[in-house]
C-alpha cells in the first residue's frame, strides 16, 4: 500500500471530531472522554486523527511541504491507534494506516526523524530496538537451560522480544514466562542470542524497509524450524508477528499467540493452577498492540463498485478493534485467588495509551512520559494498589510515570502475578 | 498574505507561543476535508488556541486594531473555513469547562469545547438531561455553537434558540457583554432578564454561525432523565448493545402508506405528548444507524426495512417515569398509529436491537453513521422550521423536487419524501431535504446546488418563510425582499456591533451594500 491508495480513505473524513474521543457510546462523564494522546497534549486539529487526513491529502496534493513543525506532527503520535477504532464506530475508512503511510513516505523522501533514525541505525547494527542496551540478547535466559528452537525440535516459540532481553529489570517477565511454561509441561524453545526483533516498531516508525528486513528473516528461521506456534509477551511483537506479518503474507499458518492467551488457555485446561492467594487490588491497562491493534489482518482483494453508492466486491471488513485481545489477560488475573480487578475508565478498545508507542520515547519522551503519566492518574483514581498490564513496554513506561508523578501504584506484568499464585 | 509580525508576536504574547502557529503543518490541515477535483478554498493565516475569555477577548482587540480577521469555531464541523484571506482562526477547544450544573433550577453552563457527551453524561448523573444536536455527541454543548441545535431530542428538549438561558459574548470588537441575568446578578438562569437582552440579536433563526463575535459561555435549560445514570451498555465498539433495556423505555419504527397520513401521526403524538424522540427518518438512516460491519451489511439491512416498509415513516421514542405512565404512554401510541394504519418494523422492535436503538437516539451516536456512511445522505439542503404543519406542506412540495431528481438518477432512491422533525411536542417543526447524491453523478456540487436552487425556490414562491439553513449575503439577499427586507436590519445590526468588520461572517452576512 502507499498513501495514494488511502486517498479515499481520507478524503472520506468529515472533520466530525470522533477521533479524539472515546466512542460515545461509552461515555459517562466529563473526564475520561479522550482517545488521543496527541490532540489532547498538543490541542492544534492537526494532531488528530482528522487533521492528518488532511494532511495526507495535502501531501499527495503536494500543498505541504515537510516543514520541521510537519514533521514534529508525524512524529507526535504514539500509533496507538485510537483515533482509528472511534472513527470506525461510525465511519468506513482507514484512518492509522495511512497515519503510517504518511511516516513511511516521510522516511522514504529523506524526511526522518533523527532520534529515530539512531533507533533504527542501532537496529540495523546491533539487531535492537533499545539503543544503548548493555546487555546481549539471549542474556536473560542465561543458566536457564532452555531448549533453543533453532538446534532442538519444539512445540511452540517464545519469543521474548527486544524490551524484554536488552532491559535486565525486564527479565523477570521473561523468565516468569518461562517458568510457567515449564510448570504446564509446554514443549518450548527461545531463539536466545539468535532471536531477531520482530521490525514492528521500525514499521510504525515509518522504517518499511527494515521492518521488512526483519520479518523475512525472522520467519525464515520459523519456517526452517518448523514450529507452528509462537507466544510472546510483548505486545508490539505479536502486533508484529500477527498483523503486520499477515498483511504482507509473511505469516503463513503460524499461530501467535500473546501470552496472556496461552497462559488462560493453559489456564482453562487445568496446566496451570493458581491456588496461592495473592492479595492485591489490581487495575488493568490494555496495551493497544494487543488491544485494539491487535485484532486479526483482514485480507481483501476486489474492485470497488461505483453505482449510485460505491460498495466493494467482494464485501470489504474492515478492522474496528472489535475483535482485540482483551478477556485472557482479565480472565489471567481473576484465575488468580485474592486479586480484585477493578476496571478504568478507558479501557479495551477505547483504553489511553501508555505513552511509548510510535518511537514517541525516542523522539520525544517528554510526550511519553505526559502520556504515561495521564495513564497512572487515571489509574490511581479507581483506588488500586496495582496496575497491570501485559507489555515490557508499558510496564517499562508505566514505571518510569509512576516515578515521575510520586504515585503510590506498584507495575506489575500480568506473568508476574500469576507467577506468585502458581 | 502573511501576517504582521508584530501581530503575530502581540498574540503570542496574549496566548503564549504554543497556542498561536501559522505553519502551513496547522493551518493546512484545519481546512474541511479536502476532495479531489474540489477547489481549494482560502486557508486561515494562523490558528489561536485561547484558553478564557480574557484571552478572547485580547485577540478579538489586537484582530480589529491591526485589521485581521478572526473566526471562531469549537468542536468545528461545518462553516468553520474563512471565506476569504487575512482571517485567523480561534480554536476554542481549550475552553472546555462545565462551569455549573444547577439541579433545582434546572441549567447549565458551559464553555464551547464541552461536548453533548460529556454534557449528557454529567446530567444524567443528576437525573437530568440537555438537548444535544443532531449532529452528534460529538459536538459543542454551548447553545450557540451548533447553528439552530436540533436534535434527536428536540421533541420533548426543545432546541438552542429556546433553551438558551444566559449568555457571555465578546462582542466583533472586544468588548465582553453579559446577556440576561447575568448582566444584572451575576445567575445564569434567564436569557432575557433581569439584565440586558439581545436574544435575537445574537442568535436571530439560526445563529452568526461564528460572524458576530465570539461566545465565550453560555448556559442552557436542562429537563428530567428517567432513565439509569450510565446506561448499561456492553461489548466492544461498533457492536455495543445494553445488557438490559432500563424499564420505562422503547423506540419503535412505524411507516405509513403517505406523506399526509404520516405527519397526522407525527400532529397526534405531539398533541399527546407521549414522545420523548420523534425523527422522521427513513429506513435507509434507519439501516445506517443499525449496520456495524460494512457497506453491504448496511445494504442488506436497508434492502429489508425498505421491502417492509408502507411508505414515510418515524422513529419514535418513549422514556417514561413510571410504570403507569409507560402503560399510558404506550397505550396512546398504539391508538394512534391503529387509527392510522402505520406499519412497525420489526427489527426496531426485536429485544436485541431495541436497546441499541434506544442509547444511539439518547446519545446521538448514530448520527455520523446516518448522515455519513454510504446510504446516508450526503446532502441536507434547505431546512424550514416553522410550525410544525407548515413545515409538513413544505416538506411535501420539495418531496417533489426529491422526486424527480430520483428519477433522474441523480440522487440514490431512498423510497421516501425529505426529512421533517416535530420539536416540543408539535409546536415547532424542521424539515430538511436529506438526500445522497449518486456517486455516479458528473457534477455532483452542481446536483446539490440545483436541490437548494429549487427548494429556495419552493420555499419563497410558496411563502414558507425563510428557513434555517441561510448562511451567506447571498442567500440572505435572496429571502430578506420576500421577508419584511429583514436582511436590511440583519445588515445593519453587523454594522453595528462590527464596525470594523472584523468578524470574519462569510457564513452569516457581511456589511457590503
Amino acid at each position: 500500500m502507499s498513501l495514494e491508495e488511502y486517498r479515499t480513505d481520507m478524503e472520506t473524513c468529515r472533520r466530525c471530531s470522533p477521533c479524539k474521543f472515546i466512542p460515545f457510546e461509552k461515555v459517562t462523564g466529563f473526564d475520561h472522554v479522550n482517545v488521543c494522546p496527541s490532540i489532547a497534549k498538543y490541542e492544534f486539529h492537526s494532531y488528530s486523527g482528522g487533521g492528518r487526513m488532511v494532511m495526507g491529502t495535502a501531501l499527495l496534493e503536494k500543498r505541504l511541504n515537510y516543514t520541521p513543525k510537519l514533521q514534529e506532527i508525524i512524529y507526535n503520535c504514539h500509533m496507538c491507534g485510537g483515533c482509528d477504532t472511534s472513527c470506525k464506530y461510525s465511519m468506513d475508512m482507514e484512518v492509522i494506516e495511512p497515519i503510517n503511510e504518511i511516516r513511511i513516505e516521510a522516511v522514504e523522501s529523506g524526511h526522518s526523524n533523527p532520534a529515530l533514525d539512531k533507533v533504527i541505525n542501532n537496529l540495523r547494527k546491533n539487531g535492537t530496538m533499545v539503543p544503548g542496551a548493555k546487555a546481549k540478547r539471549g542474556d536473560w535466559a542465561r543458566d536457564l537451560n532452555l531448549r533453543d528452537f533453532t538446534k532442538e525440535k519444539v512445540d511452540v516459540i517464545f519469543h521474548a522480544g527486544c524490551q524484554t532481553s536488552f532491559n535486565p529489570d525486564m527479565w523477570k517477565l521473561a523468565q516468569g514466562t518461562a517458568g510457567l511454561l515449564q510448570k504446564a509441561g509446554v514443549n518450548f524453545g527461545i531463539g536466545g542470542a539468535s532471536e531477531l526483533c520482530c521490525g514492528g516498531r521500525a514499521f510504525q516508525m515509518g522504517y518499511k524497509t527494515d521492518f521488512m528486513k526483519q520479518a523475512e528473516s525472522h520467519m525464515a528461521a520459523i519456517k526452517k524450524s518448523g514450529v507452528k506456534t509462537l507466544v510472546t509477551g510483548c505486545a508490539e511483537c505479536y502486533f508484529a508477528f500477527k498483523v503486520l506479518y499477515d498483511r504482507f503474507n509473511l505469516k503463513g499458518d503460524l499461530e501467535i499467540l500473546h501470552t496472556s492467551e496461552y497462559l488462560a488457555r493453559l489456564i482453562k485446561e487445568g496446566r496451570l493452577r493458581p491456588n496461592k492467594n495473592v492479595d492485591i487490588t489490581v487495575t488493568y491497562h490494555d496495551p493497544c498492540h494487543l488491544g485494539r491493534q491487535g485484532e486479526p489482518y483482514i485480507h481483501w482483494e476486489g474492485k470497488e463498485v461505483i453505482d449510485k453508492v460505491r460498495t466493494f466486491d467482494p464485501p470489504k471488513e474492515r478492522r474496528r478493534g472489535t475483535h482485540g485481545v482483551y478477556d485472557p489477560p482479565r480472565d489471567v488475573l481473576k484465575s488468580i485467588p485474592g486479586l480484585k480487578l477493578i476496571e478504568m475508565e478507558r479501557i479495551k478498545e477505547y483504553a489511553w495509551c501508555c505513552g511509548s508507542g510510535g518511537g514517541v520515547t525516542y523522539s520525544n519522551p517528554e510526550f511519553a512520559s505526559w502520556t504515561g503519566v495521564e495513564r497512572i492518574k487515571e489509574a490511581e483514581q479507581t483506588g488500586a494498589g496495582a496496575i497491570a498490564t501485559a507489555c515490557p513496554w508499558c510496564v517499562r513506561q508505566f514505571k518510569e510515570a509512576v516515578s515521575r508523578k510520586g504515585s503510590h501504584l506498584k507495575v506489575y506484568d500480568i506473568v508476574e502475578l500469576l507467577e506468585k499464585a502458581v | 498574505m502573511a501576517l504582521k509580525r508584530d501581530f503575530y508576536k502581540a498574540l503570542e504574547d496574549i496566548l503564549g507561543p504554543e497556542y498561536v502557529s501559522d505553519d502551513p503543518a496547522i493551518t493546512e490541515t484545519y481546512a474541511f476535508p479536502v476532495r479531489k477535483g474540489i477547489a481549494v478554498t482560502p486557508r486561515f493565516e494562523a490558528i489561536t488556541l485561547p484558553n478564557s475569555t480574557e484571552q478572547v477577548q485580547a485577540a478579538i482587540k489586537l484582530c480589529n486594531k491591526y485589521e485581521v480577521q478572526y473566526k471562531a469555531s469549537s468542536t468545528g464541523w461545518l462553516y468553520s473555513d474563512p471565506w476569504g484571506p487575512n482571517c485567523v482562526k480561534i480554536d476554542l477547544r481549550r475552553m472546555n469547562k462545565i462551569i455549573e450544573i444547577n439541579e433545582k433550577s434546572l441549567y447549565a453552563v458551559v464553555e464551547p469545547y464541552v461536548v453533548g457527551g460529556q454534557l449528557q453524561a454529567e446530567c444524567m448523573k443528576r437525573g437530568l438531561n440537555c438537548n444535544l444536536t443532531g449532529a452528534g455527541a460529538n459536538c459543542s454543548a454551548l447553545p450557540m455553537a451548533a447553528h439552530v441545535n436540533l436534535g434527536h431530542l428536540s421533541q420533548s428538549g426543545s432546541y438552542g434558540e429556546r433553551n438558551l438561558l444566559a449568555l457571555e459574548w465578546v462582542t466583533p470588537d472586544g468588548e465582553i457583554v453579559r446577556l440576561g441575568s447575568l448582566g444584572s446578578i451575576d445567575e445564569w438562569f434567564c436569557g432575557d432578564g433581569p439584565g440586558p437582552s439581545l436574544r435575537g440579536i445574537v442568535r436571530g433563526n439560526t445563529t452568526p454561525l461564528g460572524g458576530l463575535g465570539v461566545y465565550t459561555k453560555a448556559a442552557q435549560k436542562l429537563y428530567p432523565w428517567p432513565g439509569p445514570s450510565t446506561f448499561p451498555m456492553e461489548g466492544i465498539s461498533p457492536k455495543y448493545k445494553p445488557a438490559y433495556v432500563p424499564p420505562g423505555f422503547l423506540v419503535r419504527y412505524f411507516s405509513f402508506k403517505d406523506l399526509d397520513t404520516m405527519i397526522d401521526a407525527v400532529l397526534k403524538i405531539g398533541e399527546a405528548e407521549i414522545a420523548t424522540e420523534l425523527m422522521c427518518f427513513n429506513a435507509a438512516m434507519m439501516a445506517s444507524n443499525m449496520a456495524t460491519k460494512n457497506m453491504e451489511e448496511e445494504i442488506e439491512i436497508y434492502n429489508k426495512f425498505r421491502d417492509s416498509v408502507l411508505g414515510p415513516g418515524f422513529m419514535v421514542l418513549i422514556a417514561a417515569n413510571s410504570a403507569g405512565d409507560f402503560e399510558y404512554k404506550k397505550q396512546v401510541l398504539q391508538i394512534i398509529i391503529d387509527e392510522l394504519q402505520g406499519k412497525p418494523l420489526p427489527e426496531v422492535e426485536d429485544p436485541e436491537n431495541q436497546g441499541g436503538y434506544i442509547w444511539r437516539y439518547v446519545r446521538e451516536t448514530g448520527s455520523i453513521k446516518e448522515t455519513g456512511r454510504v446510504l446516508a445522505p450526503s446532502a441536507g439542503m434547505v431546512g424550514g422550521g416553522d410550525c410544525l404543519p407548515l413545515m409538513s406542506y413544505f416538506i411535501k412540495s420539495c418531496s417533489k423536487v426529491k422526486e424527480q431528481y430520483i428519477k433522474d438518477g441523480l440522487l440514490f432512491d431512498d423510497g421516501t419524501a425529505p426529512f421533517l422533525q416535530s420539536t416540543e411536542h408539535g409546536h415547532m417543526g424542521h424539515g430538511e431535504v436529506l438526500s445522497r447524491i449518486s456517486v455516479k453523478a458528473k457534477d455532483p456540487a452542481a446536483v446539490g446546488n440545483q436541490i437548494n436552487d429549487a427548494s429556495n425556490r419552493i420555499a419563497i414562491t410558496e411563502h414558507f418563510g425563510v428557513p434555517q439553513h441561510v448562511w451567506s449575503d447571498t442567500l440572505h439577499d435572496l429571502y430578506g425582499p420576500h421577508a419584511s427586507n429583514y436582511h436590511l436590519w440583519l445588515r445593519k445590526i453587523k454594522k453595528t456591533f462590527d464596525p470594523n468588520g472584523a468578524s470574519e461572517s462569510g457564513n452569516y452576512i457581511t456589511v457590503k451594500e
